[in-house]
């Protein structure tokens, strides 16, 4: 089951977006703020981190950076939900290595798709990752 | 010849000005406690207009928004290398789309620039740098090469033994149209920025009058130049890096006196002043000002003890002089967090200082004292301080003088004493908790009702205990600025504090 | 009894009427300060209690109304089956939970709606919307919409435009030109979103400034509202009285790269207010209007410096390298730092040879100054605004 981080303050979010997942078989860790979701990342390597930009403690694009600066979790998919709009903040992001942007209100549907994709397109990563190692 | 010296042999003279001085100090108690119950009714007006304004105002609006005005924030440092770097983190998360942070390293001897280098990746910049106002020379300026901090501008200056000189280099430096003034220790709210930015958008700007059927508009464009909210201590809140968890009033009791004290002074008074556009002071602790203004004003005066309420005066004045209309907004809630003092000794100088800074301040700007060329300025906020705020511990201290006077010459009516000293002391503590209570309205910051009303009951204490040590270092104050004594500005006060460096340079008054 | 509590009280009166005025006073104000302490003790505990017991009603009603909004609609089985959001029935015997009839606990799932519509949109969205109306919870907003206080007719407002029903003419329009200004932009920004036929209505007939704040949430609902028609906004630049909507339209006209408004920008160069005139040339700047360039070089000398400032950065947006002469001119002669700054961005941003060529020149040939003021521009890591 593939696991996912996702990371927003708005409790209400966190917990549709965990029911949505869940139901479609992905297993869910929830964080409220950057400084949880760094914690849980020290521990476990994640399929795919979603998450939002303005988060007490640290900021969504510290999350993304982090994540890329990581090797254990360099392959991680990344997808920002964020109601941030201005065009700056989110080409930052995708420099920082975010995969994917989704604006805030989502569409559950496209988010599930994109989830998808993203699991998809690593696998396949992954594949070519091991055998070169 | 004879006349006169009988007239002070026969004691006539003393008479004659024991009267005077009776009638005078009654009437100035009567006036002064008729303005602290109008400031209450006030205050409750402004708070119920701007709970009522934006009880459904949505401000996820601004953050999604293209339209954002940018906003600068400004925070100087000086060897806080302990809790730079939580401070600095928590100054990156605001919610707000369009901000930059300007940390100003004010020569700081400890390892504060370091742990900033080092923690947020930065590396020199080549920058063209402006001196637009005075300040100490700009020796480098940094930024960041990891784009998720691409918010901070590090700026290391030569120390300016001031707030002032740092907070002027910051100006300087800062691209957007509004700047937020704070200390680098405060801990504010994430929505800080959001909330102080919003009187800035919504200032009425024009009347629609009917006449002759016609519809018409008469141009009423104020601009708002500055905006403020209230403080409160930090002493005993739950903290977590930079985070308020939950809010508690200080166990102790100097800070938690404080704590009271800023309630009134922000809820009751600056409340109260902003609903008659007469707001004297914006809190060195937490400001947003419009740059251009503050700029053309002068910006922050290095030379200043009270700074925060200079400046206000002197943007308010390049306003007036411009012939251009402006208003000063408070926002009823609590967005920074700040340390009280916890000794005497500290607490002390910052009031002696305070108290220095006010005579400073009135002597500088006394042309604008009863001038109704500057309007409410002139004629409402200047004579209220001047009177209630800076001759109140002198005319207190003369008042005890005469009393004693009385009770030695065995001239006192004790009944009435009685009764005049109940007056003020019941109408003192209703004061203070009409101001807690509005306090209320707007947030139940506290959990408990223990500790609401724990807080409330300082007020029956209050005259006895805290209000005579205001008194007592606003008068030295007052002293010091007399005798000129050489003041030692910023290290020396921040250096009373203990480790985790910890500094107050905010005026609730 | 009653006569020597009379007599009493006649005793008290004649001996308080026999001291002097001020103690009168005194005495009286001291009534009145203990009677306000207590009152407002009173009335600190009472305020207390009051949230203490919607607080703990909100935690225990919570979970329950999350409950039914994630089983009749995040998880509802007929989601994402193609089945028209319409036809999706909820389980009545779930809406129709007895606590669910009180109007306190009904606004907690108008407001809890809300929060998940801001989150959600799509199928999840409109089923929300339908939980909203089959619960017939839009009779409530409607009601609020009836009383008499313009906070609560506010939040009527907010209700139904972010569940997005409709709202007839007769009941918006009166409030449209209601003297307070705070509902009269809510019912703006209502009209605008709900009104399918003229939306844009206000622009022609607002007379008064609109706040920016204001703005910024027409602006939201204009770019956001699906369905609705984008008109050509030049028509109001050339034709309203009213500033802010003139202003508001540039930034419309800028957002929707409507460049078939140029010539009444051009237009607007005329004007006298030189913050309006501002506005005007950054708008252009935005459009990348090339016509207007020569113009803007024409006129450069004659303008404030804000002006002159807005001119710089719009003919580096246009980038056309015709004016890069006098780009380079005004960098090397102007006395004003925030001209130079400008003018050094501007021709960075042509990123052509010829710009090139000026800035290695620059950096060569000039004195320290300058040098670092083209450096400080071309830093990656010093972003402007």
């Amino acid at each position: 089951m593939p696991n996912i981080l996702v990371v927003d303050d708005d409790d209400i979010m966190l917990k549709a977006i965990k029911n949505i997942l869940n139901k479609d078989g992905f297993n869910v860790v929830t964080a409220s703020d950057g400084k949880e979701a760094f914690e849980l990342l020290e521990h476990t390597v994640y399929d795919i981190v979603i998450t939002d930009l303005m988060l007490p403690h640290a900021n969504g694009l510290e999350v993304v950076g982090k994540l890329r600066h990581n090797d254990a979790n360099r392959n991680v998919g990344i997808i920002v939900v964020s109601s941030v709009g201005n065009e700056e903040t989110i080409t930052e992001a995708f420099r920082l290595g975010a995969d994917d942007y989704l604006k805030k209100p989502i569409m559950a549907g496209e988010l599930l798709m994109r989830i998808r994709k993203l699991i998809a397109n690593k696998n396949s990563k992954t594949q070519f990752y091991t055998k070169k190692k | 010849m004879k006349v006169i010296i009988d007239f002070f042999s026969r004691g006539t003279f003393w008479d004659v000005l024991g009267i005077f001085f009776q009638y005078a100090v009654f009437l100035y108690g009567t006036s002064l406690l008729i303005a602290y119950g109008i400031l209450a009714i006030l205050s409750l007006a402004s708070i119920r207009r701007y709970m009522k304004k934006n009880a459904n105002v949505d401000y996820n609006i601004i953050i999604e928004s293209p339209l954002a005005p940018g906003i600068s924030v400004i925070a100087p440092a000086f060897n806080e290398g302990v809790t730079i770097i939580s401070n600095v983190r928590s100054l990156l998360t605001f919610n707000y789309p369009k901000y930059e942070v300007i940390l100003i390293n004010d020569g700081s001897t400890d390892d504060t620039l370091e742990k900033l280098v080092n923690e947020f990746e930065l590396v020199q910049v080549d920058f063209a740098y402006r001196e637009k106002l005075l300040s100490k020379p700009v020796k480098r300026i940094f930024k960041s090469t990891n784009p998720a901090y691409d918010k901070l501008v590090v700026i290391d200056k030569v120390n300016g033994k001031s707030k002032a000189d740092a907070s002027n280099a910051g100006i300087n430096v800062a691209s957007y149209d509004y700047f937020l003034c704070t200390d680098v220790d405060c801990i504010l709210d994430k929505d800080t920025l959001i909330k102080l930015i919003k009187p800035f958008m919504d200032e009425e700007t024009s009347t629609v009058r009917e006449i002759n059927g016609d519809v018409q508009i008469q141009e009423d464009y104020k601009r708002v130049i500055a905006t403020g909210a209230t403080l409160r201590m930090v002493n005993s809140c739950e903290v977590d890096d930079g985070l308020i968890l939950r809010v508690r009033p200080p166990r102790r009791i100097l800070p938690r006196f404080q704590e009271m004290e800023y309630i009134r002074a922000f809820v009751l008074g600056k409340m109260g002043w902003d609903r008659i556009n007469s707001v004297p002071n914006v809190s060195g602790g937490l400001g947003m000002f419009d740059k251009d203004i503050a700029i053309k004003a002068g910006g922050y005066d290095s030379l200043s003890l009270a700074e925060d309420m200079d400046l206000i005066t002197r943007m308010g004045a390049f306003m007036t002089d411009n012939n251009k209309k402006y208003s000063v907004k408070y926002v009823p809630i609590t967005l920074c967090w700040t340390e009280g003092p916890t000794t005497l000794k500290v607490f002390g100088r910052q009031r002696a200082r305070w108290g220095r800074g006010l005579a400073q301040l009135m002597s500088t700007h006394r042309k604008i004292l009863f001038n109704p060329r500057y309007g409410r300025m002139g004629l409402i906020v200047f004579p209220y301080h001047f009177f209630y705020e800076l001759l109140a511990p002198i005319i207190e201290f003369l008042g005890i003088l005469f009393y004693i006077y009385l009770i030695i010459t065995r001239q006192i009516n004790w009944p009435y004493a009685i009764i005049l000293i109940v007056f003020v002391y019941t109408y003192s503590v209703m004061i203070t908790t009409i101001a807690l209570l509005w306090d209320q309205i707007t947030f139940k910051y506290y959990k408990t009702w223990g500790e609401t009303i724990g807080l409330c009951l300082m007020a029956f204490i209050e005259p006895f205990l805290y209000h005579p040590l205001i008194w007592f270092f606003a008068l030295k104050g007052y002293f010091n600025f007399i005798i000129g004594k050489k003041h030692v500005w910023g290290n020396m006060q921040r250096q009373g504090f203990n480790a985790p460096k910890k500094r107050s340079t905010v005026k609730a008054g | 009894m009653w006569n020597d509590l009379a007599n009493l009280l006649f005793l008290a009166y004649e001996q308080f009427s026999l001291l002097p005025l001020f103690i009168e006073i005194a005495l009286v104000l001291i009534f009145v300060a203990v009677m306000a302490t207590l009152i407002a003790y009173g009335s600190i505990l009472f305020r207390r209690y009051n949230s203490s017991v919607y607080q703990r009603r909100l935690a225990h009603l919570s979970p329950i109304i999350e409950d039914l909004i994630t089983e009749q609609v995040l998880l509802n089985e007929n989601l994402g089956k193609d089945i028209p959001v319409e036809e999706i029935e909820f389980d009545q015997h779930a809406l129709s939970n007895k606590a669910f009839r009180k109007p306190a606990v009904r606004q907690i799932i108008i407001d809890t709606l809300i929060r998940y519509r801001k989150n959600f949109r799509g199928e999840v969205g409109e089923l929300l919307r339908k939980l909203y109306i089959d619960m017939n919870l839009v009779e409530d907003s409607f009601s609020k919409l009836r009383t008499f206080k313009w906070e609560t007719k506010i939040k009527a407002l907010v209700e139904l435009t972010n569940m997005d029903i409709p709202i007839s003419d007769s009941m918006l329009l009166p409030l449209t030109n209601s003297q307070n200004p705070s509902l009269r932009a809510a019912s703006r920004n209502a009209y605008i979103q709900l009104s399918k036929n003229e939306p844009f209505k206000f622009f022609d007939i607002a007379t008064e400034p609109i706040l920016p704040w204001d703005q910024m949430e027409m602006f939201k609902i204009i770019t956001t509202t699906k369905d609705i028609t984008i008109p050509n906004f030049s028509r109001w630049v050339s034709y309203s009285n009213n500033k802010s909507i003139v202003s508001f339209c540039l930034r419309l006209i800028a957002h929707y790269d409507q460049r078939t408004a140029i010539p009444s920008v051009i237009d607007l160069l005329q004007t006298k207010d030189h913050q309006f005139r501002a506005q005007a040339i950054n708008c252009l700047g935005q459009l990348s209007a090339e016509i207007a360039e020569e113009k803007l070089v024409t006129i450069y000398t004659s303008q404030p410096l804000n002006c002159q400032i807005e001119i710089l950065k719009a003919i580096g947006k246009i980038s056309s390298g015709k004016h890069l002469e006098f780009l380079k001119n005004e960098f090397l002669y102007s006395s004003s730092f925030d001209i130079q700054m400008n003018a050094a961005r501007a021709i960075i941003r042509h990123n052509s040879q010829q710009s090139r060529y000026i800035i290695t020149d620059i950096l060569e040939n000039t004195n320290e100054e300058n040098q670092t003021i083209v450096k400080h521009c071309q830093n990656p890591l010093i972003k402007y605004q």
